[in-house]
């Protein structure tokens, strides 16, 4: 609904020309009008009316909702007067007429849009000769002319709205009159026309496009209404990127929500985390919500399907998802069919490679084969230093073996294992979408297929997207979609050691890849020789001939169908499937085994199906002064997971593999899992804007869950927001340098259900024990029940500021929250004469206060040239406050060496890592000293106790983005940063600690302990077998984390409708860009980028593997619409 | 009208959506049963008790990987073992004897829980198994006999390496009075002798040897248990009075069953009983095992036995390693002119000599018993089972117990003679009955004492007799074969590191003491 509302009670501005409309299909529409009549529409456009004992305002929202005019009035026009009409199939002047008659409005059609005046006032559009005539032209920031941008002397109510071309005049104009020119999604702009007759306008995109309609879950709503915090992601932000994996693209996009990239495979392995991590034994990520429809993980979504994605983040957005929306939401709404009549064709193409970004510093590279041969005759030469041999019987480096070494005993291979497994990854996508529409329906369909590699050779993930969106208005009451996805994704997750490039630094370089007889060498050929290295598969082989091969399915399918009993009042009801199948075939053959060459195959699939079922009432109405909109509804759903495995060996030849394990001579013993869960919830909203300055939401849902004990199984979640517009009110009139004020707060509750299944229940695990030379059943208790488990709740308070200011030159969007999860579901320590370690209980507490900032700076607005600078960033202070009974340590793991690397501990941030200080290497002069703790000079110098040492996740994370237009040309440059956390290099004790164990980096030989160097934190070099090794995680592990990431550089250039039409396409663009384009981080870092997760652990954030590679990635792309 | 019908049909859809059943969110698990359905019927109280066999004390002997099995951390304690493989922290905090509350913490959680997970699950066998309908009487009295042999055996673990632990005799089915305080060690041995005197009598145990029995407990087993308790008991801390002849007692019970015998040796060294036992899984010499197979539970021994950097070609095991390297303070007790236990390829081995080629270990010694040829160089697959108790152990403990409580008699020299000339295989069994008979009890049981350190390694009895003895055995550089005996407390062990009284037991893991507040770590600093 369209009004002209008057400011100063005479300055007429024009609002909200759209509902449920965005930018980009509002540009659509209107590029569509130029290629029709605009009388023509008016002519034969006709419609039915039944309005009867009505007010104007229905017959016009009637009118609105069957066609696609749009009407405009001042506060003049009484609206709420009553009326009846009943019109069969009329055109829209018979209808005005005989709906104005009685009244003393007038009307007056422009193409589609229709003003409404009092008879009283001028014409709106027609000039009276007095004062002087203006004309010019609006454009966007990419030159691209805007039509429908309302044209207004300041002041007055003379105005316009620019037509197809984007050009304007208006006549009458005073002297020395501002002209006012505002469009949706734009920033407004004002004009002194002082002696000019011809100004052209630049419109620049608006950060917060106030009447913007976003989707908040189960609804919509104007952002100008909207009291929580919510964070915006529209299609043109992620169109300029090249489309790997969503998550990648909505990475440093939205303040407070951070995404990790912990991985360089093809598939990626993100997290992300929405204002800190606030649970525990929970599940950490957002929910995810696609087209309605609960997903926990958006990974293989296919990213150039998104439309938007909307982020709720405090707790009057994310309550409406009560019992899963603790994490924050993220809800994405994928592209749909055709905007316009006829057929419409994009397709999109891109290819990339990507390369290895070289270490900065060579001593943490892998040494090559006379480093690693001098560290093993160090190593020998030590090993009396270390342990007393009887005369004459110490060990001595002996090398004789020919295939290894010449007659001199120098290595015969040199190989760079780096340089052997690496490759240069090339990518490409393709993307074909049509789209179709008619007078009541909607198609489209989205094709796309991705091959994308992986550094390492033969590293690969290929995946196809076919997806076919639906919608129909079966009739004028009713209309119905419907979204089918399928989606099939093969992936060789290739892999040398521990899912990273641990073997690139692990395997020893005096071995061929191969030998001269064609065979894989391997780190245990070592005869003749007295060295003994840690026994490994050829890296290269591996990745050749291991066969590591994913097959996911996902199909996934919905339906909706929406009622409109009367325009206010509207039912929706949606089914959603998503199922996931899952295949992992696995074998190793004997070419490339250690020791027992067998053959070793398995296979694993598993299955998950969710459905779910939501059903909402929306009733909404605009009473003048007063707009109200109330929600309920009702949902179910349910998920069932099960899943199979075999595993054999001792297969006579590599041939048959996992294709027939019937031909393996031996099995292990076969497993399936199953289990299943329920939810059913019950959720409203009501949300009310009074004058369209104040607004109130409350929401509450009430869950019920399977997972929960007898006596919890229900939950309650409330929240409640308010929202000041502060700038609408008259004493801000004044204050010309402020654009928008918008204060708002919420407070609310929700909460986490992502714990495992039977977690209430005692049950019996059974199994099989081997006794009398057989398979016996076995069976243990699994826990101790605890019937009370309730769900885990997280309260959150938010207060937010939207600012936009100097003719929205700078716009500020800034909240600062407190969030905090009581009731913990905690794995809660228990006393082990139990019998049980741990019983699951709602005990502790963590908190998270942070703020968010989103800062945007329109630095030039020009014609030709636009710059554009976008600073976001979360700063998030992370605490446990409380655990279990007695605030007890929990170690939660990842655990390795020295147990546990993390420790949760009352009063530190989660992920916090746990190890001894080391104070340095023993000095001679310390040896007695050293003594006392068993070491010797040249050994570590330990605290005896450990500590905290750092913590996994960062303070801030944020990114810097600018945007610059020249005429068609774009640029962008998109800096990322994480300051404040440690990260804990874990492979240190494989590369500086296993001396001559196998391979490592030159820092152990360059900068090892020296009775000559002995000012150092490296070890004497020891050899590992001789001499032992110790290691426990320590402070010299701990590196600064924080980063400046160039993670985007992308350049554009759209061609120009002259071109275009000569071509006769519509549109046409082209783009290079770089990725990953460079990392400055701490120089002590000794891994290839300072973002990595150990052990997949959630714990395990920022505990650094060898990980595998990210890397630079340079791409091309094209994008041709028909 | 239409739309009216729609409308109203609609709006019923979406009522009766929201009322639908209630039994919706039921959880009823599938892929486990719920403990109110289990404990019904026979086949639920023997799943339960074959649990046993593979929970608790008997997992110590087969694993721990990197750091060696925690019965080995005994070895390490008493300083005169040693984990080539220096990667994890378990040996080197126990030889410096700078483990602590918090250093080890870990691993001494893991001993608790561990336990007192598998004396939970007796627990439980214990309370329902009586209740079970169907379950004949004789076949419930096994079964119960069973699950306190291993309440038995796990606290027995627990009392010898913690002293003061708590008892906990019934299982927890809710969170109530869980934090418990620790019982006086002497009152956690009445527990554990009244539970192994019950299935000795009670349990209706057959009487044949363990592999005899499908590998199931036996008399025997509960007997030897039974004189191995009382023989610990009757030394520090608690010397129990009278326990010396309960434990001649029980011993005797074993050997007058007539059920156990010593595997003799063969023609040559390479036939010899100690060869015997590294290649033979059924002999009447073992009285309780765990069993092990190559692929339904592997024995991980085989690759604690070769020297990483000694490693003959073809070895499967990528990385093995001297796990259980006796120090030559240890290897000392043997006397190489005699003992055939300290030849090479016997208990021990210093190299390995495998296709014409030697392996030399430059001095070192390694565990030969272990050494599996199959698992080593084909399979990878350890498939010997590991011996917890022997016959030789309960001569010995006979030849103790009868010496303290009844003299050095005839019977106690035999014991012991039987076990000796064995070992001293080029020796006349008499001369080494006569070298004993008409030796003081306290020279005689010295002897006892060194035998048991030669004969029983690998079942870690080394640290449990200083443990009751307070002695610690000191050889002599210069004359291999001599052992003597010095207080253990203030003794310095072969790594430098002086013994206290408070190291005679394991510390108490700081996260234990912080679960349980009335849990009080009374004797180690920290």
């Amino acid at each position: 609904m369209n009004k002209l509302l008057q400011k100063d009670g005479n300055l007429p501005l024009f609002y909200q020309f759209f509902r449920k409309m965005k930018l980009t299909i509002l540009i659509v529409t209107m590029s569509i009008l130029s290629s029709l009549s605009a009388e023509t529409y008016s002519q034969t456009t006709k419609l039915t009316i039944a309005e009867n004992n009505s007010t104007l305002l229905n017959v016009l929202r009637a009118i609105e909702g069957q066609s696609e005019f749009k009407f405009f009035y001042n506060e003049k026009v009484d609206v709420t007067m009553p009326v009846s009409l009943e019109v069969n199939q009329k055109s829209i002047t018979e209808i005005l007429d005989k709906v104005l008659s009685s009244t003393f409005v007038k009307y007056k059609v422009i193409g589609r849009q229709i003003a409404l005046y009092d008879k009283g006032e001028m014409e709106p559009f027609m000039s009276e000769q007095q004062g002087k005539k203006v004309t010019g032209k609006v454009t966007d920031s990419s030159g691209a002319t805007l039509p429908g941008v309302s044209v207004v002397v300041k002041g007055s109510t003379i105005g316009i709205i620019t037509n197809m071309d984007g050009a304007y005049s208006l006549s009458n104009v005073p002297e020395n009159a501002i002209l006012q020119f505002s469009f949706i999604g734009m920033g407004p702009q004002e004009i002194t026309i002082g002696t000019l007759t011809q100004i052209n306008v630049t419109m620049v995109e608006s950060v917060i496009g106030l009447e913007q309609v976003v989707v908040i879950g189960y609804g919509t709503a104007k952002r100008s209404e909207i009291t929580g915090s919510i964070g915006y992601l529209s299609s043109k932000d992620l169109k300029e990127q090249p489309h790997l994996n969503a998550m990648d693209n909505l990475r440093g996009k939205v303040a407070g929500v951070n995404i990790f990239s912990n991985s360089g495979t093809p598939a990626g392995n993100n997290m992300a985390i929405i204002r800190g991590v606030g649970t525990i034994n929970s599940s950490w990520e957002p929910l995810y919500v696609v087209d309605g429809i609960q997903m926990t993980s958006i990974q293989y979504l296919n990213p150039t399907d998104i439309e938007s994605a909307q982020v709720l983040k405090d707790a009057s957005a994310a309550a409406i998802y009560g019992a899963r929306g603790a994490n924050g939401v993220i809800l994405i709404t994928t592209k749909r069919g055709g905007k316009k009549r006829g057929t419409n064709v994009e397709y999109t193409s891109q290819y990339s490679f990507g390369t290895v970004i070289p270490k900065k510093n060579s001593m943490y590279d892998p040494m090559n084969s006379k480093e690693f041969m001098e560290v093993q005759k160090i190593s020998f030469d030590n090993a009396p230093y270390f342990k007393t041999y009887p005369a004459g019987q110490e060990p001595k480096l002996a090398l004789n073996n020919d295939l290894l070494f010449d007659s001199n005993g120098n290595p015969r291979y040199d190989t760079n294992w780096k340089r052997e497994v690496l490759r240069t990854a090339f990518s490409q996508s393709q993307q074909l979408n049509i789209l179709s529409a008619s007078e009541n329906s909607s198609a489209g369909l989205f094709l796309n297929y991705a091959t994308r590699e992986g550094l390492f050779l033969n590293s690969y993930s290929n995946t196809a997207n076919i997806r076919f969106a639906y919608d129909s208005k079966l009739f004028k009451w009713i209309s119905i979609g419907t979204n089918i996805r399928i989606t099939p994704i093969t992936e060789n997750d290739a892999e040398i050691m521990m899912g990273g490039a641990r073997s690139i630094y692990q395997f020893p370089p005096i071995f061929p890849v191969k030998w001269p007889d064609g065979t894989w060498s391997n780190s245990s050929q070592t005869q003749g020789t007295n060295m003994s290295f840690e026994g490994l598969m050829n890296p290269v082989g591996r990745l050749l001939e291991e066969k590591r091969l994913i097959n996911r399915t996902q199909l996934f399918g919905d339906f909706h169908v929406d009622v409109h009993f009367t325009p206010h009042l509207e039912l929706k009801s949606q089914v959603g499937i998503n199922k996931e199948l899952y295949k992992f075939n696995y074998y190793l053959p004997k070419s490339i085994s250690l020791g027992a060459a067998e053959g070793n195959a398995s296979k694993t699939n598993s299955e998950t199906t969710f459905w779910q079922n939501e059903n909402y009432l929306t009733y909404n109405r605009d009473f003048g002064d007063h707009d109200v909109t109330f929600m309920v509804g009702a949902s179910w759903q349910k998920q069932t997971y099960e899943s199979s495995d075999f595993s054999v060996y001792g297969f006579s030849s590599d041939y048959m593999q996992d294709y027939n394990i019937n031909a393996a001579v031996k099995y292990n013993h076969p497993t399936s899992d199953y289990y299943d869960w329920t939810m059913n919830s019950y959720f409203g909203r009501g949300s009310y804007t009074y004058k369209g300055k104040y607004s109130f939401t409350a929401t509450s849902r009430i869950d019920g869950s399977s997972r929960f004990g007898k006596n919890n199984k229900f939950g309650f979640f409330p929240s409640g927001g308010i929202s000041w517009l502060v700038s609408k009110e008259n004493f801000m009139s004044n204050i010309k340098s402020i654009n928008l004020l918008k204060l708002r707060t919420s407070y609310g509750i929700s909460g986490n259900t992502e714990i495992g299944v039977y977690k209430s229940q005692a049950t019996i695990n059974s199994s099989t024990v081997l006794i009398g030379g057989a398979l016996q059943p076995s069976s243990t208790i699994a826990r101790i029940p605890n019937p009370d488990i309730k769900w885990e709740r997280t309260a959150q308070f938010n207060i937010g500021m939207d600012i936009n200011v100097f003719n929205n030159r700078i716009s500020f969007e800034g909240d600062f929250y407190y969030k905090k999860t009581y009731d913990l579901l905690l794995d809660r320590p228990i006393p082990e004469t139990t019998g049980f370690t741990s019983v699951f209980d709602n005990i502790g507490q963590v908190s998270n206060r942070g703020v968010d900032i989103l800062i945007t700076t329109r630095n030039i607005v020009a014609e030709k040239f636009n710059w554009t600078s976008t600073l976001n960033f979360n700063f998030n202070k992370n605490r446990i406050d409380k655990l279990g009974q007695n605030n007890e340590d929990i170690f939660p793991g990842p655990s390795w060496v020295d147990g546990s690397q993390t420790i949760l501990r009352v009063g530190e941030p989660v992920g916090s890592f746990w190890g001894r200080i080391l104070y340095g290497i023993w000095g001679t002069a310390e040896k007695e000293e050293a003594a006392k703790v068993g070491q010797l000079p040249g050994m570590k110098h330990w605290s005896k106790d450990s500590k905290i040492t750092g913590k996994g996740y960062p303070d801030i994370m944020g990114s810097f983005i600018n945007r610059i237009n020249v005429g068609k040309f774009d640029l962008m440059m998109d800096l990322q940063f994480s300051l404040g956390a440690d990260i804990l290099q874990q492979f240190n004790v494989i590369t500086e600690g296993r001396n001559a164990l196998m391979n490592g980096i030159k820092n152990q030989l360059y900068n090892g302990w020296t009775p000559e160097r002995q000012n150092t934190m490296v070890q004497m070099i020891r050899n590992v077998n001789l001499s032992g090794q110790e290691f426990h995680p320590d402070t010299y592990w701990v590196a600064d984390g924080s980063y400046l990431r160039g993670n985007l550089l992308a350049l554009g250039y759209t061609l120009d409708e002259g071109l275009l039409n000569k071509l006769h396409l519509n549109y046409v663009r082209v783009n290079v860009s770089v990725q990953n384009a460079f990392v400055i981080c701490s120089p002590d870092l000794k891994g290839d980028d300072p973002e990595s997760m150990g052990f997949y652990s959630k714990f395990g954030q920022n505990i650094f593997e060898q990980q595998y590679p990210k890397p630079r990635t340079y791409s091309l792309g094209l994008t041709v619409q028909f | 009208m239409k739309k009216i019908i729609i409308n109203v049909f609609t709006v019923v859809i979406f009522i009766l959506g929201i009322t639908s059943c209630s039994d919706f969110l039921k959880e009823i698990p599938k892929n486990q049963i719920s403990v109110d359905q289990y404990f019904k019927i026979p086949a639920d109280a023997r799943s339960i008790v074959n649990t046993l066999y593979s929970e608790g004390v008997p997992t110590f002997y087969n694993s721990g990987d990197w750091e060696g099995t925690p019965m080995m951390l005994d070895g390490y304690m008493s300083g005169l073992f040693d984990n080539a493989r220096k990667e994890r922290l378990g040996p080197t905090e126990a030889q410096n004897l700078t483990l602590s509350p918090t250093i080890l913490q870990d691993y001494m959680f893991s001993l608790w829980s561990t336990c007192y997970n598998a004396i939970s699950q007796s627990n439980n066998a214990l309370k329902y198994i009586p209740g079970i309908v169907g379950l004949s009487q004789s076949e419930s009295s096994k079964l119960l006999a069973e699950a306190r042999f291993f309440r038995a055996l796990n606290y027995f673990y627990m009392v010898k390496h913690f002293g003061d632990v708590p008892l906990i005799t019934k299982p927890y089915g809710s969170l109530d009075s869980i934090n418990v305080e620790r019982d006086a060690d002497k009152k956690v041995y009445d527990q554990i002798t009244t539970d192994l005197e019950w299935a000795l009598n009670d349990g209706g145990l057959v009487d044949v040897p363990f592999y005899m029995n499908g590998f199931r407990i036996t008399k025997g087993a509960v007997a030897t248990l039974l004189a191995d308790v009382y023989l610990q008991m009757a030394g520090y801390p608690v010397q129990s009075e009278g326990a010396y002849s309960k434990a001649a007692k029980f011993a005797r019970i074993v050997i007058n069953s007539g059920q156990y015998k010593l595997i003799s040796n063969g023609a040559t060294p390479k036939e010899s009983a100690y060869n015997v036992m590294r290649t033979s899984n059924t002999e009447r010499e073992y009285i309780y095992s765990y069993e092990c197979d190559p692929q339904l539970r592997t024995n991980n021994s085989p690759k604690y036995c070769v020297p990483m950097e000694h490693k003959p070609p073809f070895c499967i095991y990528e990385s093995p390693w001297n796990a259980y390297r006796p120090l030559n303070e240890f290897v000392r007790i043997y006397n190489p002119d005699v003992d055939l236990r300290i030849q090479n390829s016997q208990l021990w081995h210093n190299k390995i000599i495998r296709n014409g080629v030697t392996y030399d270990f430059n001095g070192d010694w390694a565990a030969y018993l272990w050494y599996d040829e199959k698992a080593i160089y084909e399979t990878g697959r350890g498939s010997m089972n590991i011996n917890i108790y022997g016959y030789a152990e309960v001569l010995l403990i006979a030849a103790e117990a009868i010496a303290r409580s009844e003299g050095v008699t005839p019977e106690a020299v035999s014991y012991l003679t039987d076990v000796r000339s064995r070992a001293y295989w080029e020796t006349d069994r008499d001369q080494i009955k006569s070298e004993l008979e008409g030796l003081s009890v306290d020279l005689f049981i010295k002897e006892v004492w060194k035998e048991r350190l030669r004969e029983l390694p690998f079942y870690f009895k080394t640290w449990p007799d200083i443990q009751r003895t307070r002695l610690y055995p000191v050889t002599n550089p210069n004359n291999s074969g001599e052992v003597n005996f010095e207080n253990v407390v203030g003794h310095t062990n072969p790594w430098g590191a002086t013994f206290k009284e408070y190291h005679l037991l394991f510390p108490i893991s700081k996260i234990t003491l912080q679960r349980n507040p009335n849990i009080i770590e009374d004797s180690y600093p920290n």
